[in-house]
């Protein structure tokens, strides 16, 4: 059993899988550090130091797929990787395919590799710092707090560069960050404590009107929950500023006091016919 | 009034139209340069609310003044609503607001119609000029257009928007004589050839200025008046022949308060507004026709999808072999969706398909089990009578505890 550690990173994994599989290295006798804690069959066979004589031919698109797959967080994150890699580049493309069942397993984590991008792109919410709040040369303007499930936040965030034109912004995690300066993106696998208190500083001047749009938009008499949650996830109610309204809102509509669409604050205000000539 | 105030009365207002898509815009970005927003043709929904629907847009009102008085509508003349009116800097703040918070993907502008239809429409086009012009936004914008606005108007909006709608409300003319006086089908549809005209023109012409690239939608009330399903799903159909709609939005009628006595008291089932969603999608998605999904006049079944419905009406098609069918057939398989129809088209290249990948593709397989065949699998119903699998195959509702409020 040859062990090997790539840090997560994908480049690392894929020099590591091209040497492996030039030397016809079958998938069962590798493992990656971290997929198994005590390997009672590890014994210490250690890698070819020279390129082995087998030239296999990868077709791109197996390759941007396994570099999606690769940032899903989860058990046997590389060594599924290496074993698509091992069937296609030995003539077996259905391993790339979701008929198939390692490859719908690629296809999922795929799946929620994009879904977990698009969290991001649709969930972080950025909040304005006031000035000189960092110590930063250049501080950002706008910080975000986000703790996505996979390893998403430095391709994913690129997005935020187009969205917010010369604007600086900051997204930290409890993992990594990224700070745009307003010309380049950097990204810290290990975010910074600095970053991260300035992203949960908590104070947000203006927001009331965000909370104030969100419960007037939501129509009590089309109360349902669960359709909210199977988009909206739970764990990122505690990060979206209008999580904490959430469950008022679900309880006084389901008491009755929603028979129409209207919310009980514009209710509860005096109306104004209009006349007719006017 | 504090902006807070209006902000709170116009979104309350706006809440009923359905519509909330901010995809199909053209790529557009912000990097490098001043100004703010992109967009790359997938909508992004930045929120859910309780009832399940997204919030892409900031979706509110400019004015809920309003000389009409279209009984199903919260908004009209004579309804006891508290009304507030928006300047068009202070719609350009909010926008702005939210969408660098991240709250939002744009802005979805409707109004009610004060002074005159050409008023209305000048002020909505000021908004998106506003933001276009001033502030160099490059987010998704939805105006309203108003049926009565003199063309011109709607040629300047669709230079500034993504999209631009006019509401159909009821399909038939009968229904808006009685419920919306004010409005006419003619001068709604003449709109909606306006719109489209100004696409045809731009269609083509790389360096013409951009005409309302998202396209055009439309809504309609549900269970406001008696229309039936086939009505609503017909004039559906027209509709995207003939104004090359990108969408049409169900919205089922939704009680308001104080509610007028020629509008129903309670909402229709909201089964009944995703039955039409799911044709809708049949219409739109699977080359299907809406005299394929009706025999006659009437509603489609709440029990059944219209899918497994025009299944169970067609046997002589199925079983279909899975291996040979053509793509169009294998999607019209019900619980075979489009992705899944196109996933098996690609592992069929490759190999036999068996039962097992079905299962595998999370596709239906209760209800798609009796209509294909596969190098492993003939379905054992295949000779059952379509009214025994309509009995097997429908929706039970789920018995309910009443309400402890009623």
């Amino acid at each position: 059993m040859i062990s090997l550690d790539c840090d997560d990173l994908f480049d690392t994994w894929r020099q590591q899988a091209r040497w492996l599989l030039s030397h016809s290295i079958d998938p069962s006798r590798v493992s990656w550090a971290g997929e198994r804690e005590a390997d009672l069959f590890a014994s210490d066979e250690s890698c070819p130091e020279q390129p082995g004589p087998f030239r296999a031919r990868i077709p791109q698109a197996l390759l941007e797929l396994l570099q999606r797959a690769a940032c899903y967080r989860g058990e046997q994150r590389w060594s599924l990787l290496y074993e698509v890699l091992w069937r296609v580049s030995h003539g077996d493309r259905t391993a790339m395919l979701s008929g198939d069942q390692l490859g719908s397993e690629l296809q999922r984590r795929i799946k929620q590799v994009d879904r977990e991008a698009h969290h991001l792109h649709a969930f972080v919410r950025f909040v304005r710092l006031p000035e000189g709040r960092s110590s930063l040369a250049e501080q950002p303007e706008y910080v975000a707090w986000h703790d996505p499930a996979h390893d998403i936040l430095a391709p994913a965030s690129r997005h935020f560069i187009g969205r917010m034109g010369r604007h600086r912004w900051m997204i930290a995690t409890p993992r990594d960050g990224v700070y745009f300066d307003g010309e380049h993106l950097h990204h810290q696998r290990q975010c910074p404590t600095g970053w991260q208190q300035l992203a949960q500083a908590g104070d947000d001047p203006g927001g009331e009107l965000w909370l104030a749009y969100y419960s007037h938009i939501f129509n009590p008499a089309r109360l349902n929950p669960k359709v909210m949650q199977g988009h909206l996830p739970t764990r990122f109610w505690k990060h979206l500023p209008e999580g904490p309204l959430i469950p008022a809102l679900i309880s006084e509509a389901r008491h009755g006091k929603q028979r129409d669409g209207q919310a009980s604050a514009v209710a509860a205000r005096r109306g104004k016919r209009i006349g007719s000539g006017q | 009034m504090q902006l807070i105030d209006k902000l709170s009365i116009l979104a309350d207002a706006a809440k009923y139209d359905a519509s909330c898509a901010s995809s199909g815009a053209p790529k557009r970005s912000s990097e490098g340069s001043s100004g703010l927003g992109s967009s790359n043709g997938m909508g992004i929904c930045h929120s859910y609310t309780p009832d399940g629907r997204c919030v892409s847009l900031l979706k509110v009102l400019l004015t809920n003044f309003c000389l009409y008085d279209c009984q199903y509508c919260v908004n009209r003349r004579s309804s006891d609503v508290p009304r507030a009116r928006f300047s068009p800097e202070e719609v350009v703040r909010l926008t702005l607001d939210f969408y660098r918070r991240n709250c939002v993907s744009g802005l979805f502008l409707s109004s009610g119609i004060i002074r005159s239809a050409d008023y209305t429409m000048e002020q909505l086009v000021q908004v998106a000029r506003l933001l276009r012009e001033e502030h160099e936004f490059r987010g998704y914008i939805h105006l309203k257009t108003i049926p009565d606005a003199d063309p011109l108007l709607i040629e300047q909006a669709g230079r500034y928007a993504d999209r631009l709608s006019v509401n159909v409300e009821l399909p038939t003319d009968q229904g808006l004589k009685t419920l919306a006086p004010e409005k006419h089908l003619g001068s709604i549809k003449q709109a909606m050839r306006t719109i489209y005209t100004g696409e045809q023109t731009v269609l083509n012409e790389p360096r013409a200025p951009r005409f309302a690239p998202a396209g055009q939608s439309t809504q309609m009330i549900v269970g406001a008046d008696d229309t039936d399903d086939s009505t609503i799903l017909h004039s559906a159909e027209a509709l995207y022949g003939n104004f090359r709609l990108r969408r049409v939005y169900y919205s089922a009628f939704s009680p308001i308060p104080n509610s007028p006595k020629s509008v129903p008291l309670a909402a229709p089932p909201l089964m009944r507004e995703h039955r039409l969603y799911q044709a809708d999608f049949l219409l739109r998605g699977y080359g299907f026709s809406a005299n394929e999904l009706f025999k006659g006049p009437g509603h489609l079944a709440l029990d059944i999808d219209p899918k497994l419905a025009w299944a169970l009406d067609n046997r002589s098609l199925f079983p279909l072999d899975l291996n040979r069918a053509e793509p169009a057939l294998i999607s019209r398989i019900p619980g075979i969706g489009l992705r899944t129809t196109q996933r098996l088209v690609e592992l069929r290249r490759e190999r036999r398909i068996r039962f097992e990948d079905l299962a595998r593709m999370r596709c239906v397989l209760s209800k798609a089990k009796p209509f294909f065949i596969t190098s492993d699998y003939h379905p054992q119903q295949a000779e059952t009578s379509s009214a025994l699998l309509y009995q097997q195959l429908r929706d039970r509702p789920q018995p309910q505890q009443m309400g402890l409020w009623g």
